[in-house]
C-alpha cells in the first residue's frame, strides 16, 4: 500500500495539511533534472528501470514467449512437475504453467496502472480543487480525504469490494480509491506552494498567463515527486489486486491472473508447490521492480538531497 | 518406501476385515468403554433445532443427540427407532407403536404426547424446511401414551423415509419450552439420544456427552463427542495427522488428497457408493435451455469421464440420473449420455452460449472450468460466474440463471431424489422442468405401495428426466469414512451420516 | 501543543461522521436485500416484507443512520446474519487471538530491525547494507501470503517442524499456542520488519552525521559507547512516527494471515464475514478498525509533536 513509503512531503502531518512550514513556500522551483544525467549519477535507477522494462517487455510479448496455451486444459496431464514441455509443470486441469504466469502478467500490469491512473486523476482533480480555492472547499474536500486515509488502505479495499462484489473491475474501483488520497495531497501541496510563491504574484501582476505559469513553474515541480509516486503507487497497487485476487475478491476464473493461481496453489501445495511458487515469484519480482524504480528515483531526484 | 508398504498392508488387511459395501469397518476386537472423539465438522451449525435447519451439516450433529420415529440399517431398510412398530391401517391412516421407557436427557418422559407436540410444531410452524416434507400429514392423533396414529391427506409412500430425519426427529417439548428463542443455540435436555448436548461455543467446538440411561443399553461405547468446524480440507488433513481430531466427515478430505490418506497406516479410509447427485440445473423454462436440444447437445458433449477423473480423482461414480447405484430404484440399464459424442451434439445444437452459474468454491470452480473447455469442442461457449453458494442457490430458486452447478446430497427414498426436483412446480425444481407424464408417474410412485410397482414407476420417470435433459447429470458421491485406526465400528451408511452409538475407540 | 491537540480533535469530528456513514452505507450499497439475506433460503416476499420492518429497514435512510449510530455509541453493534450472536460479542472472543499474533510480529520485528537497521547504518555502503536495504524494499514487495505460503511449504509439509496452521489457545496448552505461532507471526512481522530497518538505518543515519556524535568521538567514545549513549536514543525518536503505519500493516496483514493458517483472529472473522454475506459483521469490524486506526494516527502524531518541538504547527 502507499502508506507504507510516505512520499517526502515534510510537515505534513495526518489530519494537518493547513499550513506549510517555512522552508518549504521559501524553496525556489526546481528544473527537472536530465534523464541521462540521472542515469548515470545513480545507477541504481538505471538497473531498476532496465528490470522494470523487461518486465514491460515480458507482458507485450507475451503472445510469443509463452509456447502453450495458458487457457488450453489438458485433464489428463494435470499437476506435472518441471519438465522439458513444461518449464513450470502443469496446473490442475493440465495447463502449462509457464504461460499462465506470462500471461498473468497481461492481468496483473494493466490492473495496476489504470488502478494508479484513476487514483491520479480523481486524487488529482480533488487536490487541485482544493488547494486552487481553498477556504471551505478545501476543508471539506480534505476531509473527505481524511476519511479516506482513516481505513487501513487493504481493509477499505476489501470493504469497498465486499459491498460492489467480486471482480477485476471492482477491484480496480477499489484500489483506485485507496489510492486517491496520496495524490490529492501531492496535488494541493504542490499548488499552495505556488501560489505561496512573491514571485508568481509579482509575475501576474506583469500580465503573464496562467498557462505560462502552469507550464513552466507547476509542472516542472510536480513532475518529480509525481513519478516516484505513480511508480510506488504501481506496486502498491499491484500487491493490492494480488491479495484481494488471492481472497477471492478479484480476478474471477479462468482468468490467468497470478493472485487468483496463489490461491489455487495454496491448496496443492501437498501435490505441486510450483502452482504456487510460479505465481508467487512473478509478483513479488514485479512489485519489486516497481518499489526499487521508485525508491531510487526518490532518493535521486530529493532536493534536500542535491546541491 | 517402506511406509507406503507397510500402509498398503494394512489398509488391505483392514479391507479384508471390513464388509463390502456398507457396513461397520474395523470391527475386530472387543469393543472398550470410554475415551473422546474429536470430530470434524465441514462448516459450522446454524442451529441445533431440527425445526429450522436447512443444512446438511447439521445432521451430523443431531442424529446422535435426537431419535426419530424410525432408523435405517446399512441397506437402507427402515428400521425401528423410538417407534417400535408401525402399520397402515389404511392407505392414510398410519399407527405408530411407540418404545417404552424411554426418558428424554433432562428426563422427562418420551410418550405420545411428545410425538404429537413435536409434529404439531411442525405442521402449525410459520415456516419450516420440515413443512414440506410433512407436506402429506392432516394431523396427529395421541391414542394412547404409547400409541400415535397420523392421519394423511393422501396416500405417501415416502412418509417413513422422511420420518426418519429432522421431520421424525422427537425432542422433549419441557425442554424447548425452557430454552425458549434460544433453545437452538442451547438446547440442554432435549434429545434421546446417545449423547447429550453439553455446551456450543460456536466457531470453535461443540460438546456431547455420554447419555448413561440410553435405551440401547451398553451404548455408546463412548465418554464423549466433540465436534469442531473445520472448513478448509489440508486443516482438515493436518489435523487428522496429528491426532487433532480422530473423524473427518465425508466430503471433508480433499479428493486430491484421498490417496495419501490410504498410504497412511495411522489412518484408515474407507468409502461407499452414496446418495447424492451432482451436475448443473439448467432453466428448461426461460433463455437458452428452453430448447431441448440444447440441452441434449450439452449433455452429449460433456466427457464425464474425465470431469470424474480430473475433479473427483474418481473417487465419484459416473452418473445417469437422480437415483444412486445404492437405491433399490436404480436402473442400470444403457443410459444414452454415458459416453460423449460431440459429432453428434454438434449436429443437434451448437454455436450457442449460456452463463454457468458456479460456487465459488475451489472444486466447482475446477470443474465449470473443465466443462466450460470440453463444450467448446463443440462449439458450445460457457460463461462461468461465480458467486457465493448462498447467492447461487438464491439465483436458481428465482430462476435468473442459464445453468446452475449445484447438486443434491440425497435422500433415501427415491421419491426424495426426483419428486422436489422433476415434479412440475416441486421445491428444488428451480429449472422449471415440467412434464405431465413424469408428474403422473412420479404421484402414482408416491401413493404405491409395491416396491416392484414403484420401481417400474421410477424406471420410467428418470428414462423421460433423463431423455429430456432436464437437469446434467454428472457423478453420485460417495460415502467416507476417514477415520484414525483407532476408531473401531464406525457405520458406513450411504446417507454419509456419522452415528457414533456403536463407535469404540482404542 | 494543547491548540494542536484541540484543533486535531475538531478535525476529527467531521472525519469520524463521514467514517461512520461510509460503514453504515456499506449494508445498503449491496445489491441484495439486506433482510433477504439474513433469511436465506427461507425467503418468501412475506417474511422479507415482515423482517424488513422489524429491522427498521423501511424506515428513512437518516433515521436509520441515527439509530444505528446511537446503537454502537451504547455499545450494541447488532447481531451476526449467519449465528445471531452481537456482533460485540464476536469480535471480543476473537480479539485475544489476534493480539497475541500481532504482538508476536511486531516484537520480533523490532527486534530484529534495530540491531540490522542500526548496523547496516553503521557500516554503510558495506554488503551488509546493501544486503539490508535490498531486504527492506524486498520485504515490502513480496505479498505476506507467499510468504506464508513458501513457510509452510518448507517447515510444514516438507520438514514438519510447525503445523501449517490451526490454534491453541493459551489457556489450553501454552507449547502447542506458540508452537502454531511461530509460522503465523513471522509472515505478519516480515513487512513491519523491512518498515523499522529502512527508518532505523535512515534516522541513525542522520544522527550519526549529527556534529555531537561527532564530538564524542573526537572525545576518544568507543562506537559502542556512542551508540548505546547517545546515537540510539535519539535515532529511534523518529520511529515513533512508523508505528502508525506498522499498524496499519499489522492489521492489513492479519487478514490474509489469519486466512492462510486458520487464526481464528478478528481478521479471519472478517474474511469469512464477507464470504458468508454477513454485513453486520463486516460493518463492526470495518468500524472497530477505522476508529482504532484513527485514534493510532492520532496519538502518534502527539507524540511526534511532543518529541520534535521544532516542527511549528501555528
Amino acid at each position: 500500500m502507499s502508506t507504507i513509503f510516505p512520499p517526502p512531503l515534510a510537515g505534513e502531518g495526518r489530519g494537518g495539511g493547513l499550513s506549510l512550514p517555512a522552508d518549504i513556500a521559501e524553496t525556489p522551483v526546481s528544473q527537472p533534472i536530465s534523464l541521462r544525467r540521472l542515469l548515470r549519477t545513480y545507477p541504481r535507477v538505471a538497473v531498476a528501470s532496465a528490470l522494470l522494462l523487461l518486465l514491460i517487455l515480458v507482458t507485450l510479448l507475451a503472445p510469443w514467449i509463452a509456447l502453450h496455451d495458458p487457457i488450453a486444459t489438458d485433464p489428463s496431464n494435470a499437476l506435472l512437475g518441471p519438465s522439458g514441455a513444461h518449464p513450470l509443470g502443469t496446473d490442475e486441469l493440465g495447463r502449462d504453467l509457464f504461460a499462465r504466469v506470462i500471461w498473468g502478467s497481461r492481468v496483473s500490469l494493466p490492473i495496476a496502472f489504470v488502478a494508479v491512473a484513476v487514483g491520479l486523476v480523481v486524487g488529482g482533480t480533488i487536490g487541485l480543487a482544493a488547494g486552487y480555492r481553498g477556504g471551505a472547499t478545501d476543508l471539506l474536500l480534505m476531509r473527505v480525504i481524511d476519511a479516506i486515509l482513516a481505513f487501513p488502505a487493504l481493509i477499505l479495499a476489501i470493504a469497498i469490494v465486499a459491498v460492489l462484489g467480486p471482480g477485476l473491475r471492482n477491484a480496480m474501483i477499489a484500489i483506485g480509491i485507496v489510492q486517491l488520497p496520496v495524490y490529492a495531497r501531492l496535488m494541493r501541496a504542490q499548488v499552495l506552494t505556488l501560489k505561496g510563491l512573491d514571485f508568481v504574484a509579482a509575475v501576474r501582476v506583469l500580465g503573464a498567463s496562467p498557462a505560462r505559469l502552469i507550464v513552466y513553474h507547476f509542472l516542472p515541480n510536480l513532475l518529480n515527486p509525481l513519478i516516484v509516486q505513480i511508480s510506488l503507487s504501481a506496486a502498491a497497487a499491484m500487491l493490492a489486486e494480488a491479495t484481494l485476487s488471492f481472497l477471492g475478491l478479484g480476478a474471477q476464473p479462468p482468468t490467468a491472473d497470478w493472485g487468483f493461481m496463489m490461491n489455487t496453489g495454496a491448496r496443492f501445495l501437498n501435490n505441486d508447490p510450483w502452482l504456487a511458487l510460479g505465481p508467487g515469484l512473478a509478483i513479488s519480482i514485479a512489485v519489486f521492480a516497481f518499489n526499487w524504480l521508485g525508491d531510487a528515483l526518490r532518493d535521486a531526484l530529493d532536493p534536500r538531497l542535491r546541491g | 518406501m517402506k511406509r507406503l508398504a507397510l500402509g498398503m498392508v494394512a489398509t488391505f488387511f483392514l479391507a479384508a476385515c471390513a464388509g463390502g459395501g456398507g457396513g461397520t469397518t474395523n470391527s475386530a476386537g472387543t469393543p472398550k468403554a470410554g475415551g473422546t472423539l474429536k470430530i470434524a465438522l465441514e462448516s459450522e451449525l446454524r442451529t441445533l433445532d431440527p425445526l429450522k435447519s436447512s443444512q446438511r451439516v447439521e445432521r451430523q450433529v443431531y442424529y446422535n443427540m435426537y431419535d426419530s420415529l424410525v432408523t435405517i440399517d446399512a441397506s437402507l431398510k427402515i428400521k425401528p427407532g423410538l417407534a417400535t412398530a408401525w402399520q397402515y391401517s389404511d392407505s392414510t391412516t398410519l399407527q405408530f407403536t411407540l418404545r417404552q421407557g424411554v426418558k428424554f436427557h433432562d428426563g422427562t418422559d418420551f410418550n405420545g404426547d411428545a410425538v404429537k407436540f413435536n409434529i404439531d410444531r411442525i405442521l402449525n410452524a410459520a415456516s419450516s424446511p420440515r413443512k414440506s416434507e410433512l407436506a402429506s400429514v392432516k394431523s396427529v392423533e395421541v391414542k394412547d401414551a404409547s400409541t400415535v396414529i397420523f392421519h394423511l391427506k393422501k396416500p405417501d409412500a415416502a412418509l417413513l423415509a422422511q420420518l426418519v430425519d429432522r421431520a421424525g426427529m422427537i425432542l422433549s417439548p419441557a425442554a424447548i419450552a425452557k430454552g425458549g428463542a434460544d433453545f437452538g443455540l442451547n438446547p440442554l435436555g432435549a434429545g434421546t439420544g446417545p449423547f447429550a448436548f453439553v455446551e456450543w461455543k460456536r466457531d470453535d467446538h461443540l460438546t456431547l456427552k455420554k447419555n448413561p440411561s440410553y435405551w440401547v443399553s451398553g451404548r455408546p461405547y463412548l465418554d464423549e463427542l466433540i465436534y469442531r468446524p473445520i472448513t478448509d480440507s489440508s486443516s482438515a488433513l493436518e489435523a487428522l495427522r496429528t491426532g487433532d481430531i480422530d473423524v473427518a466427515g465425508t466430503n471433508a478430505i480433499a479428493d486430491k488428497d484421498v490417496a495419501s490418506v490410504k498410504s497412511d497406516s495411522s489412518l484408515i479410509y474407507k468409502d461407499a457408493a452414496g446418495l447424492s447427485f451432482g451436475g448443473f440445473e439448467v432453466n428448461n423454462a426461460s433463455g437458452v435451455f428452453s430448447d431441448k436440444a440444447k440441452r441434449q447437445a450439452v449433455a452429449l458433449a460433456l466427457d464425464r469421464a474425465q470431469i470424474l477423473k480430473n475433479v473427483f480423482f474418481d473417487i465419484h461414480v459416473l452418473s445417469n440420473g437422480p437415483i444412486p447405484p445404492t437405491s433399490w430404484a436404480y436402473d442400470s440399464s444403457e443410459r444414452l449420455y454415458a459416453k460423449p459424442d460431440v459429432a453428434k451434439a454438434k449436429s443437434m445444437a451448437s454455436g450457442f452460449s449460456f452463463g454457468m452459474k458456479t460456487p465459488n468454491t475451489p472444486g466447482s470452480i475446477q470443474e465449470a472450468t473443465l466443462i466450460k473447455d470440453q463444450l467448446s469442442k463443440a462449439d458450445i461457449t460457457v460463461n462461468i460466474q461465480v458467486e457465493e453458494f448462498g447467492q447461487v442457490l438464491n439465483d436458481a430458486e428465482a430462476h435468473k440463471f442459464d445453468a446452475a452447478l449445484v447438486g443434491w446430497s440425497g435422500r433415501i427414498d427415491p421419491d426424495g431424489n426426483m419428486f422436489g426436483w422433476f415434479h412440475t412446480g416441486g421445491g428444488f425444481n428451480d429449472g422449471q422442468y415440467s412434464n405431465s407424464q413424469v408428474d403422473t408417474l412420479l404421484e402414482q410412485a408416491r401413493t404405491e405401495t409395491d416396491q416392484s410397482k414403484r420401481k417400474s414407476l421410477y424406471d420410467q420417470a428418470q428414462q423421460m428426466v433423463v431423455q429430456d435433459a432436464a437437469y446434467i447429470f454428472i457423478e453420485h458421491g460417495p460415502t467416507q469414512e476417514i477415520t484414525s485406526a483407532k476408531v473401531h465400528n464406525f457405520p458406513l451408511i450411504a446417507d454419509a451420516i456419522d452415528r457414533f452409538a456403536e463407535v469404540w475407540k482404542g | 501543543m494543547l491548540a494542536y491537540l484541540v484543533r486535531r480533535l475538531a478535525l476529527m469530528v467531521p472525519v469520524a461522521f463521514l467514517v461512520s456513514v461510509a460503514v453504515f452505507s456499506l449494508i445498503h450499497l449491496t445489491p441484495v436485500d439486506p433482510a433477504e439475506l439474513i433469511l436465506g433460503e427461507e425467503h418468501s416476499p412475506q417474511a422479507v416484507t415482515a423482517l424488513r420492518h422489524e429491522l427498521g429497514l423501511d424506515r428513512p435512510l437518516p433515521e436509520q443512520y441515527l439509530t444505528w449510530i446511537g446503537r454502537a455509541l451504547r455499545g450494541d453493534l447488532g447481531r451476526s446474519v449467519r449465528t445471531n450472536q452481537p456482533v460485540v460479542q464476536a469480535i471480543a472472543e476473537r480479539l485475544p487471538a489476534t493480539l497475541e499474533l500481532g504482538i508476536a510480529a511486531l516484537t520480533w520485528s523490532v527486534l530484529l530491525a534495530i540491531p540490522l537497521g542500526t548496523i547496516a547504518a553503521l557500516r554503510r555502503g558495506s554488503p551488509i547494507d546493501v544486503l539490508a536495504t535490498g531486504f527492506t524494499v524486498a520485504g515490502v514487495s513480496v505479498p505476506n501470503f507467499f510468504i506464508g505460503i513458501l513457510l509452510i511449504l518448507v517447515l510444514s509439509v516438507d520438514l514438519r517442524i510447525f503445523p501449517p496452521g490451526g490454534y491453541a489457545p493459551l489457556t489450553e496448552s501454552i507449547p502447542d499456542n506458540l508452537h502454531r505461532l511461530v509460522l503465523p507471526a513471522i509472515t505478519l512481522g516480515t513487512v513491519t520488519t523491512a518498515i523499522n530497518t529502512r527508518f532505523t538505518r535512515s534516522s541513525m543515519l542522520d544522527v550519526l552525521r549529527q556534529d555531537y556524535i561527532r564530538t564524542a568521538r573526537a572525545k576518544g567514545a568507543s562506537w559502542r559507547e556512542v551508540i548505546f549513549d547517545h546515537a540510539l536514543k535519539n535515532a529511534l525518536i523518529p520511529v515513533v512516527t512508523v508505528v502508525g503505519i506498522q499498524v496499519g500493516a499489522i492489521l492489513e496483514g492479519a487478514l490474509v494471515t489469519e486466512t492462510i493458517f486458520s487464526w481464528p483472529g478478528v481478521g479471519k472473522l472478517a474474511i469469512d464475514s464477507i464470504f458468508g454475506r454477513d454485513y453486520p459483521i463486516i460493518q463492526g469490524i470495518v468500524l472497530a478498525i477505522a476508529f482504532s486506526y484513527m485514534f493510532a494516527n492520532l496519538a502518534v502524531d502527539l507524540a511526534y509533536a511532543w518529541l520534535n518541538p521544532r516542527i511549528s504547527y501555528a
